[in-house]
């Protein structure tokens, strides 16, 4: 367990103004930090201002003040900034670079991953630092930005007591037809602008592992055909399983029919399905060239394989299918929302001490 | 050795052949014979992952059922180790070289696949009397065959079967073509006409009774190129500084301390950068009264921190090495002679290791060629013009050379022409040397499957031409006749696999120049140059260098039984 951190100085900080894509009635992992850090940053007024609000509005803790009604357009959100600005917060902070040229003051950016790894303009020198998902998108950030301000690295978390192993779910077996199969599973969209989880490779690695073996990819996208076409191609389209959109209820009984959770991608900031997965015990195998390294911290709690190199992957699902083995991995606590939470508060705590400048000019 | 179709192999002649690479492995070495006498094996040991005597060759596994000899790095052995640890796999040392033989014992000729490194082995199977031999994706780490029809002999070196005395010595018409055109011995031939290069990135079996069967090929560039997928998520020159960075991390894997070569150039200096924030470094620089980039190279290294040692090399201690320069040269070739003398520095810096910027022109286009070869390939006319306004001696032979990539490549690359080579050899052996050889077919060779882009093009042909031919390999001869280990970080499977899909968008040096100081960036680039003319005294040969003069030399003193 990490040494207990200071909460910061609450009377030094009330009032935080976060501008975000998403959080509330958001799904994805952009939006689950976005409320996993305003959770952890109890006891401050928080405003939280969203470009969209896609589903059933979750309900935001008390301390957090969400300003849904931004979401209604663009000019309906720059009314709700410029509310938000004549409010004069202690502190801002920015959770997409999209936001920045709306933020004002000397805000805190928060990056996450491929939205932060190409060259585009920013107003950069605004910043007062930035705050990374991983180390990963944080260099690769920095390095095309040059942006030398302080940086922190707050890795996403995971509730643990919310997950746990379960027996495969019989009416899914039934469903999906895995009587007697071995499952790898990938979770995530499909989506044909970026195909980087890695569902080619697999799909490319399938022929050559046993024939019990077969491979579900859970989640809804506009790639889903060509996968599907590939799938025939490679005569493994009775091997793979497409579950389409599922309900986020069916979500831990998804991840309990698999033997091995599998993404060889190449562009995930950081890789909250692993800590699911891991949570519900399912080993996990990760790619060394995207942020599923720090979230399998560097090959500690699952393997990882290089997806450019297809006998890598097989080797490693291979090793992990024999091991057969079922169990919440040692050392995922280092992701719990305790130490979220504290690391969270020391970010806050390092902004507030005299060494960052947060307040506006 | 294998004697695959009876009788038994002469022992005199294995000690004979391991006792020529004594340079290669001064620390330890030993022989193993079959009971039978069919099979023998011999290795020399440079120990430089676990120095304990655990890690002398020949190395049977716990079983005591594989045993194998094997030259080079697997920079991935821990990772491999601790997965086949879990899977049950028992050690008896900490070398990479038994790592080898349970991965062998796991996936049989699949192993290859999860190699990093550099790399030939043979693995004498006692289960089902087969050897197992394969060799790293680039050629990094050379490997000669000769097979008269009864045994197999293979080994590092030419010379070195050869020592033996039974591998006939007469030279190949086609090697003699192929080293005036090009400079150097291109593979798979050799300048003995009985022994062949094994194919960089194959492996096969030798069978009790039958010979080479199961080639497998487990590597090639141009079919990386091809199958690249095309997208940029990452900044190109940021994931390209990543991306190298790793490598070089990976490289550093040593129990013995490591060095770098260091010219005042992008690539020595960029490893030499990344490699100094993980590692205390020893970093070389030659210098030569007539051209020296030390100054430079000497005020980077103080800004690293590293200790520097420039060494100085003139006309006299040249002209003393020569003799042996030339009794180390495994095959004839122009260049050698500045590793030759790196090498020569790091061993008597007490250093083993040394990390070399080799290949990066290759990876990142580095190369006029990058340009010229694509541009004379849809403009031949343009060129040829071009050429005959320069009075260039080549521009005539634009219309027949100049319209696909190969017959580019050798106008590119050529020393001499293939109308030259009379006068050199005489025409009866330039007439079978060219026969034999088949200069256009060998480049065109590397360009299968075709790798789509003008880019990926180039690269396959740098790559598997003149870097395997000729950088790699005197990278290797002339270092370890100074009993030194020359690494690559930019000659890496995993690296060009990782960044195929976005070179030809990220095609110049600013990804590794970033970092670097202005005085070491922003220079021209300056081919590495040493004073042979000035040294040798060459005659005019109508090249600057007087290369061509040079070559002759070379060739009268390695053609030599």
């Amino acid at each position: 367990m990490p040494p207990e951190i200071p909460r910061f100085a609450r009377d030094k900080l009330k009032k935080i103004l976060f501008l975000v894509t998403d959080a509330y009635g958001g799904h994805g992992g952009i939006a689950l930090f976005n409320r996993e850090f305003c959770a952890a940053l109890e006891g401050v007024e928080i405003t939280v201002i969203p470009r969209v609000v896609r589903g059933l509005v979750q309900d935001p803790p008390p301390h957090v003040h969400f300003v849904a009604e931004a979401a209604e357009g663009p000019v309906a959100y720059l009314r709700a900034v410029a509310a938000a600005r004549r409010a004069k917060p202690d502190l801002v902070i920015c959770g997409h670079v999209n936001l920045l040229p709306l933020a004002f003051g000397r805000p805190l950016l928060v990056v996450h991953g491929i939205e932060a790894w190409k060259r585009r303009r920013l107003p950069l020198s605004r910043c007062s630092a930035v705050l990374s998902v991983s180390a990963l998108t944080r260099d690769r950030f920095t390095g095309w930005s040059g942006f030398d301000g302080p940086t922190f690295v707050l890795p996403n978390a995971v509730h643990l007591d919310h997950y746990g192993i379960r027996p495969k779910r019989e009416d899914f077996i039934a469903r999906y037809r895995l009587e007697g199969k071995r499952v790898l599973l990938t979770v995530g969209r499909l989506e044909a602008a970026e195909r980087s989880k890695g569902f080619d490779e697999m799909l490319e690695v399938l022929p050559d592992l046993p024939e019990d073996v077969v491979y579900m990819i859970a989640g809804g996208g506009n790639d889903a055909p060509r996968l599907q076409l590939r799938a025939r191609e490679l005569g493994v389209a009775s091997r793979v399983v497409f579950t389409g959109l599922f309900a986020d209820e069916e979500k831990q009984d998804l991840y309990n029919l698999a033997d091995a959770y599998v993404m060889p991608s190449r562009g995930e900031g950081f890789g909250f399905v692993f800590l699911e997965a891991m949570a519900c015990g399912v080993p996990a195998i990760g790619s060394k060239l995207d942020g599923g390294r720090e979230a399998l911290l560097d090959g500690k709690l699952g393997m990882l394989v290089d997806p450019t190199n297809r006998a890598e992957i097989r080797a490693a699902i291979l090793e992990t299918l024999e091991r057969g083995e079922r169990r919440i991995p040692e050392g995922l606590e280092y992701f719990s929302f305790e130490n979220f939470a504290d690391r969270a508060n020391a970010v806050i705590q390092a902004l507030t001490s005299n060494r960052v400048a947060t307040s506006s000019v | 050795m294998f004697a695959y179709r009876s009788g038994a192999i002469g022992r005199e002649e294995l000690e004979a052949i391991t006792a020529r690479m004594i340079p290669r492995g001064p620390d330890a070495g030993g022989t193993w014979v079959s009971p039978d006498g069919r099979v023998g094996l011999g290795s020399r040991r440079l120990a430089i992952i676990d120095l304990s005597d655990e890690g002398t060759q020949p190395m049977w596994d716990v079983a005591g059922e594989l045993v194998i000899v094997f030259n080079g790095e697997i920079y991935n052995y821990a990772e491999l180790r601790a997965s086949l640890e879990r899977g049950g796999a028992r050690f008896h040392s900490h070398s990479d070289t038994e790592v080898l033989l349970a991965l062998y014992r796991r996936d049989g000729a699949r192993m290859t696949d999860l190699l990093r490194g550099m790399f030939a082995f043979a693995i004498w199977d006692t289960r089902t009397r087969r050897m197992f031999v394969a060799r790293d994706p680039y050629g990094i780490k050379p490997l000669y065959l000769a097979d008269d029809g009864a045994t197999i002999r293979i080994a590092s070196e030419v010379k070195a079967l050869l020592a033996g005395g039974k591998v006939p010595a007469a030279v190949d018409p086609a090697a003699a073509a192929g080293f005036f055109l090009m400079g150097s011995v291109p593979e798979p031939f050799t300048i003995r006409r009985d022994v062949r290069a094994i194919e960089p990135g194959t492996s096969f079996f030798i069978d009790d009774g039958r010979g080479i069967v199961d080639e497998r090929r487990f590597f090639s560039i141009a079919e990386i190129f091809r199958d690249a997928k095309e997208d940029l998520l990452v900044d190109a020159a940021v994931f390209v500084r990543e991306r190298v960075e790793e490598s070089v991390a990976h490289h550093l894997v040593s129990d013995v301390p490591v060095g770098v070569f260091l010219s005042a150039g992008i690539d020595s200096s960029a490893i030499a950068q990344l490699a100094a924030r993980r590692t205390p470094l020893h970093t070389f620089t030659l210098s030569f009264a007539e051209f020296s980039e030390a100054p430079l190279a000497e005020r980077f290294a103080r800004e690293l921190g590293t200790t520097q040692t420039t060494r100085t090399v003139a006309r006299d201690e040249f002209l003393a090495d020569l003799p042996r320069f030339f009794e180390r040269m495994d095959q004839p070739t122009i260049d050698g002679v500045n590793t030759w003398f790196i090498s020569k520095a790091v061993h008597e810096a007490g250093i083993k290791v040394a990390l070399s910027g080799v290949g990066g022109d290759e990876l990142l286009g580095g190369y006029p060629s990058f340009t010229n070869i694509p541009r004379m390939v849809r403009f031949p006319r343009l060129a040829r013009a071009a050429g005959a306004l320069r009075r260039h001696p080549k521009a005539r032979l634009i219309a027949e050379y100049g319209r696909t990539y190969a017959g580019a490549y050798l106008l590119q690359r050529g020393l001499f022409l293939p109308g030259e080579l009379p006068s050199i050899l005489g025409e009866e052996v330039a007439r079978e040397g060219l026969e034999r050889l088949q200069p256009l077919s060998i480049i065109e060779r590397t360009l299968a499957p075709d790798p789509e882009t003008p880019f990926g093009r180039v690269a396959a042909m740098e790559a598997s031409l003149y870097m395997r031919n000729q950088l790699l390999r005197d990278a290797d001869w002339a270092s370890m006749a100074h009993s030194v280990e020359v690494r690559t970080p930019l000659v890496d499977a995993y690296l060009l696999r990782q960044l195929a899909h976005m070179l030809p968008q990220q095609r110049d040096k600013s990804a590794l120049a970033a970092n670097l100081p202005g005085y070491l960036r922003d220079r021209p680039k300056t081919g590495f140059f040493v004073p042979m003319k000035e040294w040798l005294d060459l005659p005019e040969d109508g090249t600057s260098t007087r290369m061509r003069s040079w070559a002759r030399r070379v060739w009268e003193s390695l053609s030599r039984a």
